[in-house]
């Protein structure tokens, strides 16, 4: 990335923040703005996931709500406005996902497996998180790397990781574990 | 197969694992316990977020339909301003973890029940300026699908319970109407969810809620109707009456 681009991201991310902080303040003006900037990123977000449009929709609307409610527990010194806007969105769709994974399941169970948890929404980001992962998943072998991924892309858990690639649950909590333990390793350098 | 499926002898990562979402079951409720008891761990696991987060650079940015912001608009003025989770909800999720009984039509009978002064958190203004009492209407003649709405006026609170299945067709959404006795349909708002539906709904349509008034819940272009009136098929409705 060039110094411009470095620039202009962090131009747009001080906009996002102060946005969020009107919007913390119930004014809908900043809601709409901050929902005229981020829409799309987080309607692609919630696709990924859901990969239905008209249930990707209603998460949307739903994640903008949420924003409305939150806002004030967004904290500028930790995180980017646009992490936190994906993670609330990427929590709200893994809801869904487990809901309909175990259509048996009762909405309150799907909540249990399903993280939910009041610290769901810390975070704690720096500068060069986005650089530095990239590089250390690089340096993971294939099959650690691919499987982290389909977690994170597809929502996916251990036991739905297992049945994917057809192998026991604790050989693929074997991999991946490793895997993790030396992207810590790497990150941690 | 040389993999062995003993524990690492590393610390295992358990931060990283449950930051990406991969834990479940009692994996997961252990880590929670451990995230809101343990501050360390708290901060390992908010610094494992962070860093996965930046991996939503790579997700492809996607237009939502032009209509979607008017829907928003139409539930934020509808929306507690404080995140507080009604009393009535929390006492209705206890009382299913009591029982383990849901989707059925005594599970949604019951939020009328549950029904009670209001608690501490009701907006005062709500308070001062209403004194009429709460309201059921029954939605659905079907015997698949029943849904409940009750709706206290006190605290501007609109509560849906589902019995059965609701139809849910991917290409479409299903949308919320109020209807006053001889006026018009007005949007509560898409339902997100097939069985239930929380909401505050702002004074403007609050006032709309009287005695008599019907709400019906149609299917409507993905997103709901772009004209702001229904076009769809009703699905379920009823008219609300005295609880």
């Amino acid at each position: 990335m060039d110094e411009a681009s470095i620039l202009q991201r962090g131009v747009e991310s001080a906009n996002l923040s102060r946005l969020l902080a009107s919007v913390a303040s119930q004014d809908a003006a900043s809601l709409k703005s901050l929902y005229e900037r981020t829409s799309a990123k987080l309607y692609g977000i919630a696709l990924r996931l859901i990969g239905d449009e008209a249930e990707a929709q209603d998460l949307l609307q739903e994640v903008y709500v949420t924003v409305w409610r939150k806002a004030s527990s967004f904290d500028a010194k930790r995180a980017s406005a646009i992490t936190w806007l994906a993670t609330i969105t990427r929590n709200r769709a893994i809801d869904r996902l487990r809901a309909r994974r175990d259509p048996g399941e009762n909405l309150d169970a799907a909540r249990d497996i399903a993280d939910d948890a009041p610290t769901s929404l810390d975070l704690l980001e720096r500068e060069d998180d986005a650089v530095r992962l990239r590089l250390c998943l690089d340096e993971l072998e294939d099959r650690a790397r691919r499987m982290i991924r389909a977690a994170f892309f597809d929502g996916a858990t251990y036991p739905e990781l297992a049945e994917r690639e057809n192998v026991p649950l604790p050989t693929m909590k074997s991999w991946v574990r490793r895997g993790l333990i030396r992207l810590r390793g790497c990150l941690e350098q | 197969m040389t993999d062995d499926p003993a524990e690492p002898p590393e610390q295992a990562p358990v931060a990283a694992e449950h930051a990406l979402g991969l834990l479940s079951g009692n994996d997961l409720r252990k880590a929670q316990a451990l995230a809101e008891s343990n501050p360390s761990y708290r901060e390992e696991l908010a610094r494992w977020r962070g860093r996965f987060a930046t991996l939503h650079q790579d997700v492809a940015s996607a237009t939502p339909p032009a209509n979607l912001w008017s829907h928003i608009e139409a539930r934020i003025g509808t929306e507690p301003a404080n995140d507080n989770l009604p009393a009535l909800w929390r006492k209705l999720r206890l009382w299913k973890a009591a029982t383990g009984a849901f989707g059925t039509i005594a599970a949604a009978l019951a939020l009328i029940l549950l029904w009670e002064p209001r608690p501490s958190s009701a907006p005062p203004v709500a308070r001062a300026t209403s004194s009429a009492s709460p309201m059921v209407a029954m939605l659905g003649d079907k015997q698949s699908m029943k849904v409940v709405a009750s709706w206290d006026p006190a605290a501007r609170q609109l509560v849906l319970a589902v019995a059965g299945n609701m139809p849910f067709d991917p290409n479409h959404s299903n949308e919320l109407w109020v209807i006053p006795p001889g006026g018009k349909p007005r949007s509560l708002g898409t339902m997100p969810d097939r069985k239930r539906m929380h909401m505050q709904l702002a004074n403007a349509l609050a006032t709309l809620l009287e005695r008599g008034a019907t709400i019906a819940i149609s299917v409507e272009p993905r997103g709901g109707s772009p004209s702001g009136a229904p076009t769809g098929a009703v699905i379920a409705s009823g008219a609300l009456n005295p609880a």
